[in-house]
């Protein structure tokens, strides 16, 4: 008799678990998504920030390992986007769907490759926590001349939702474009 | 023996006893059962006590649990009859945000940017000894396996650790370009494991939604890049009467430079021009959606 209880109580444990941990993660999307803070209110944070725990470390373990992911993520991304020449301007997604193992989010994306803008919607369904993700419904906006090797590759990537070629061939174009660039103004 | 009963010896006992014939046998048996039973009891008695325990942590723990979860409704709910507008969220003077708030903000603002990088193809991250890179493959909309390389700046570029399958010219490549030009080494790279997932998908789509029409299992090689199989159409046919050979000459592309479909010599003429066509078309359209324009009734995702 008892037995039952307890598994009675350790299955409403359970599912409140899940409803905590769905409630939170709509909760912080929707705060990420509807919020945004300019760069200087970012850094002015982080000093007040970090004023706060240095003023509250009283021996236990201070939180500013949340101060050291910070500055390990902006290097982190700072290196890629030096690298790779991709810069991503905004960015948000909503997710549309969660049901057990599968996630759909929408999401919108602007940014350049070197001098090239794009803006980018497209839907992306997960499962089973990125083990596969597939691109549903691709949307590619890019200045273009009617014709240009640019605009044959955008509708092509938005035909077939490749994504990922659509980022390659930007890229090699892109990198061909700032190259015959700089040999440009070399010889003016 | 049954602990609780009067404490009547039971008849193996009595036997005992009777062999001895003495009393103070008897005696010590008695009181070594008064004992186990004793010991029994406090033994039930700690177990029901811990069962009350756990069920009051239990208890205690959904008590919390619901509170937590009421409060987080609570929230969610305001934040849906706020309703936003485009500007973002008003700052409201009474209830500024708390400067670990943004932090977090900012935190989760990154992370998700890093992760976009895994969809553009080339990804990475600075280690201690250099970078570990991360490319990814695709084939259309759908996201494939990645691999990674460690590279070491210093003194030179070399490879430290990567699972690049071994069919791939990875010491080629890097001979070309590793110490040049590193984004043309990742480039040329992420283009032959792209191809490579590409026809490999291919391959397994096939395998996975039109195995009835084809004799056996493919016969391929580890890159993928030979596929010779023997198939038919329409569907439940009892006899493959094609064999395909299919050659992808480019290691960095997803359709093949030659193929050949034959037929049966026996064959009749409206096969082989069957066979003529398909040739053509598997040249231009993937594997298995050539497989798919030949039964448009199914579908496959």
């Amino acid at each position: 008799m008892e037995k039952n209880i307890c598994q009675v109580y350790e299955a409403e444990i359970q599912a409140l678990e899940e409803e905590i941990k769905v409630l939170t993660e709509k909760y912080e999307e929707i705060q990420q998504e509807y919020t945004s803070f300019s760069d200087e209110e970012i850094l002015k944070s982080i000093k007040l920030f970090q004023r706060e725990i240095l003023g509250e470390n009283k021996g236990y373990k201070s939180p500013s390992n949340l101060i050291f992911q910070l500055e390990n993520l902006e290097t982190d991304l700072l290196f890629l986007m030096k690298f790779t020449g991709f810069q991503f301007t905004s960015h948000s997604k909503k997710t549309l769907e969660r049901t057990g193992n599968r996630t759909v989010q929408k999401n919108r994306l602007s940014g350049k490759c070197h001098s090239l803008s794009f803006q980018l919607e497209f839907q992306l369904t997960k499962m089973q926590e990125n083990v596969s993700s597939v691109i549903t419904d691709l949307k590619i906006m890019m200045e273009s001349e009617e014709g240009s090797d640019v605009s044959k590759f955008v509708s092509r990537a938005e035909e077939c939702r490749s994504l990922l070629k659509f980022f390659r061939s930007i890229s090699s174009y892109a990198e061909w474009h700032e190259h015959r660039r700089n040999t440009f103004l070399h010889f003016k | 023996m049954e602990p609780g009963k009067e404490g009547l010896a039971p008849p193996s006992w009595r036997k005992q006893e009777e062999g001895k014939g003495d009393k103070p046998y008897g005696v010590l048996a008695y009181l070594e059962m008064l004992e186990t039973q004793a010991h029994q009891e406090a033994v039930e008695q700690e177990k029901r006590e811990q069962q009350k325990e756990k069920l009051a942590m239990l208890k205690a723990r959904v008590r919390k649990l619901r509170l937590q979860r009421d409060k987080l409704r609570e929230k969610v709910d305001l934040q849906e009859k706020q309703q936003p507008g485009k500007e973002g969220v008003v700052p409201d003077p009474a209830h500024p945000i708390a400067p670990r708030d943004v932090v977090e903000w900012r935190i989760r603002n990154l992370q998700a940017l890093l992760q976009l990088f895994y969809l553009t193809g080339i990804s990475g991250k600075p280690t201690r000894r250099g970078v570990c890179f991360s490319l990814s493959t695709a084939y259309e909309g759908t996201y494939l396996d990645s691999y990674h390389l460690e590279l070491c700046t210093n003194p030179q570029v070399q490879i430290l650790r990567h699972s690049i399958p071994v069919f791939i010219p990875l010491e080629q490549i890097s001979k070309k370009y590793l110490q040049t030009d590193i984004r043309r080494f990742l480039s040329l790279l992420s283009d032959h494991l792209n191809a490579y997932a590409g026809r490999r998908h291919q391959a397994e789509q096939l395998e996975e939604h039109f195995s009835d029409q084809i004799e056996g299992a493919l016969q391929r090689n580890s890159l993928y890049n030979l596929l010779i199989f023997n198939y038919n159409i329409p569907r439940n046919a009892q006899t493959f009467p094609f064999q395909a050979r299919l050659l992808y000459g480019d290691p960095c592309c997803s359709l093949p430079t030659e193929v050949t479909v034959s037929c049966t010599p026996d064959a009749p003429a409206s096969l082989v021009e069957t066979a003529a066509s398909h040739s053509e078309m598997f040249r231009c359209v993937a594997l298995h959606k050539a497989f798919q324009s030949f039964n448009p009734l199914d579908v496959t995702s």
